[in-house]
């Protein structure tokens, strides 16, 4: 394993902050994996430095292949993990909003350009990734229809689905965005939680990634057999919002598997306790997404149900 | 002639514990509505402020003259209020996001969201729509007016009249992709950026030189036949960036603290002093960073903490004979 400083971010009364990359192998750039982006990206954290720790295992047993390399980086904005803000507090940023960034622009910006540039020669690219609603999700790996996706190579990861989505126009900034643009093999991995630690959903993204390196020739080691994945798009998910506000106690949680008219959750008036609305399925399927904060606000989205599966 | 004055919701959100997020419009218009619309948004970012007395000054001129306004005047003072409260650039209520690229915003998104579709869906249709801006933090800027280069061809005729100090041509549509002003222009409304910061000694200064911009388009609209200054005669007579080679970014490359020299509005010649950024513990300038070119300073970082790639300034290059 070798220790690349990829980039510096020199600071003024606190120590500079590197954003660290671990390379294991020697030869072609095959596999890059990203964890955190942004400050609350604990979980995105904590799945990188367990795959280090794994992929140090495997290179001291020769399993990384002859001629192939992975690289992992598990956060680009530590500064700010440490002081508990999403952003880069400087500049009160979104790195992930950032890309392709600019190596003479403002620090995120540098940050940006640097990742890309470092790591845009990586034939597959893996992010691990955060929804902009607090949340949890069903481990899946989504990219953005860009017409340079490839679906059936998201299959290798064996998770029960691979979502390909429509891109929005804020989504042309993002990494995975640009990392197709460059001729990337891009793939953003939910891993369950964001804020927190989720010991079942980092275990299954973990396992994902393992098993997405030995499937494209880049490590020997062992893994566990994944699901057949199914391509899912937009169009295959139903979003349940709230009509009304309050505090929000969830029947359901992700991977639930829901029938049609079920109750999924209750919104609560949060003085009196009374119900001020139940939330149900309009459709049978798989809860895709669930959201997890306390609080629900009138209109926002609180459940994706995945219509048709079970 | 009569002004009816009407404050309405255009959008709202039950928040959880006894409270609504409302974004309210106040309504300028003569008996009978008169001809024309002219929409003035502020405060998209929470952070904001200039927009705020920008707005008032409207409105106070129009109270005052109520014989002028010949259309109608729609004043959003302030789109982002949760962001307002806590003094925060972003939209608070779920997780931090940039509601100025959340736009066009869906009825069936989150409360951020949801907002985001009632403004767009209520400006639809507007003669001209203006979307004031302050900068960010610790930074000041002329008053500039800012557009996307695909809007150009019809939107700088508009910029003219709004009398700024400087027009921004931005090359590529990344810039402003899914902001307020894009959306409308992809939907066949016409709208402008405006920024001018309030970090000023005397905010009312260039909080006054907008209001005149803003009443002299209204009198080019016919929405208003008060007295107003008169535009330039000529595009050619406003500073306009329109290649990214016209502008030359000032950074620093060390961390610190800034202390700037007043420059903003001035004509600097190349190797001029900017500012220095300094370090307290050890008692030393760690950099002086001067003028790169001959230039006018249109934006300026004021005494803040820097980071390497830190605007200092922004020179418009075009002055420089």
């Amino acid at each position: 394993m070798k220790k690349d400083v990829l980039f510096t971010v020199p600071s003024y009364f606190r120590e500079d902050m590197k954003i660290m990359g671990f390379r294991f192998g020697k030869g072609e750039k095959s596999c890059v994996v990203l964890g955190a982006l942004r400050g609350d990206e604990v979980q995105q954290l904590y799945v990188c430095a367990r795959l280090v720790s794994f992929l140090r295992e495997v290179e001291r047993d020769g399993g990384i292949l002859p001629g192939k390399s992975v690289m992992v980086v598990p956060t680009a904005i530590g500064h700010s993990m440490n002081v508990g803000t999403r952003l880069w507090a400087p500049e009160n940023m979104d790195i992930n909003r950032r890309f392709p960034g600019d190596e003479e622009g403002s620090t995120t910006a540098r940050i940006a350009a640097a990742l890309f540039d470092k790591l845009r020669l990586y034939h597959y690219g893996i992010q691990l990734t955060s929804f902009y609603q607090p949340g949890s999700f069903i481990p899946h790996v989504r990219m953005m229809d860009t017409g340079k996706q490839n679906p059936d190579l998201g299959c290798e990861f064996g998770l029960p689905y691979v979502y390909v989505r429509t891109p929005r126009s804020y989504d042309q900034t993002t990494l995975n965005y640009n990392w197709q643009l460059a001729g990337m093999q891009a793939y953003s991995l939910y891993a369950g939680k964001t804020s927190e630690i989720d010991e079942n959903a980092a275990e299954r993204t973990l396992r994902a990634i393992i098993r997405f390196l030995n499937g494209r020739g880049i490590i020997r080691s062992e893994y566990s057999p994944g699901h057949n994945s199914t391509v899912i798009t937009n169009d295959d998910i139903i979003t349940v919002s709230a009509g009304s506000a309050g505090l929000l106690r969830r029947v359901k949680l992700a991977g639930a598997h829901v029938r049609r008219g079920e109750q999924l959750a209750f919104i609560i008036n949060p003085l009196d306790g009374s119900v001020r609305e139940v939330l149900k399925t309009p459709s049978t399927g798989m809860l895709f997404f669930v959201q997890d904060g306390p609080f629900i606000s009138e209109h926002s989205p609180v459940f994706q149900v995945l219509a048709g599966h079970s | 002639m009569a002004v009816i004055k009407e404050i309405t919701s255009i959008g709202s959100v039950v928040m959880p514990i006894e409270e609504r997020w409302t974004i309210r419009r106040c309504r300028y218009a003569p008996e009978g509505g008169g001809k024309g619309r002219l929409c003035i948004a502020t405060g998209i970012h929470g952070d904001e402020m200039m927009g705020q007395l920008i707005v008032y000054g409207v409105a106070k001129r129009i109270m005052a003259q109520p014989q002028h306004l010949h259309g109608t005047v729609d004043i959003y003072p302030m789109l982002n209020a949760l962001g307002l409260d806590i003094g925060e650039r972003m939209e608070p209520s779920s997780t931090l996001l940039d509601m100025n690229r959340s736009f066009p915003g869906t009825p069936d998104g989150t409360a951020m969201e949801a907002m985001c579709y009632h403004i767009v869906q209520d400006m639809l249709g507007a003669d001209l729509v203006l979307d004031i801006h302050a900068s960010t933090n610790n930074k000041s800027e002329l008053y500039e007016v800012r557009m996307n280069a695909n809007d150009a061809k019809t939107m700088l005729e508009h910029a003219r009249c709004l009398c700024p100090e400087l027009i921004w041509i931005y090359p590529d549509k990344i810039s402003f992709s899914a902001s307020l002003t894009s959306t409308l222009c992809e939907m066949g409304t016409p709208a402008l950026i405006l920024e001018a910061d309030e970090r000023r000694r005397r905010p009312q200064d260039i909080s006054e030189h907008v209001v005149e911009g803003i009443f002299c388009k209204m009198r080019d609209m016919g929405i208003w036949t008060g007295d107003t200054v008169n535009p330039p005669k000529s595009l050619s007579e406003i500073p306009t960036i329109h290649n990214p080679e016209d502008v030359r970014r000032v950074t620093c490359e060390h961390p610190g603290i800034y202390v700037p020299m007043d420059r903003i509005g001035g004509i600097v010649r190349e190797g001029e002093l900017l500012g220095v950024v300094i370090d307290a513990l050890e008692g030393e300038a760690l950099e002086e960073i001067s003028a790169p070119c001959d230039g006018l300073v249109f934006s300026q970082r004021s005494y803040s903490a820097v980071y390497p790639g830190t605007l200092i300034a922004r020179l418009y290059r075009k002055e420089r004979t």
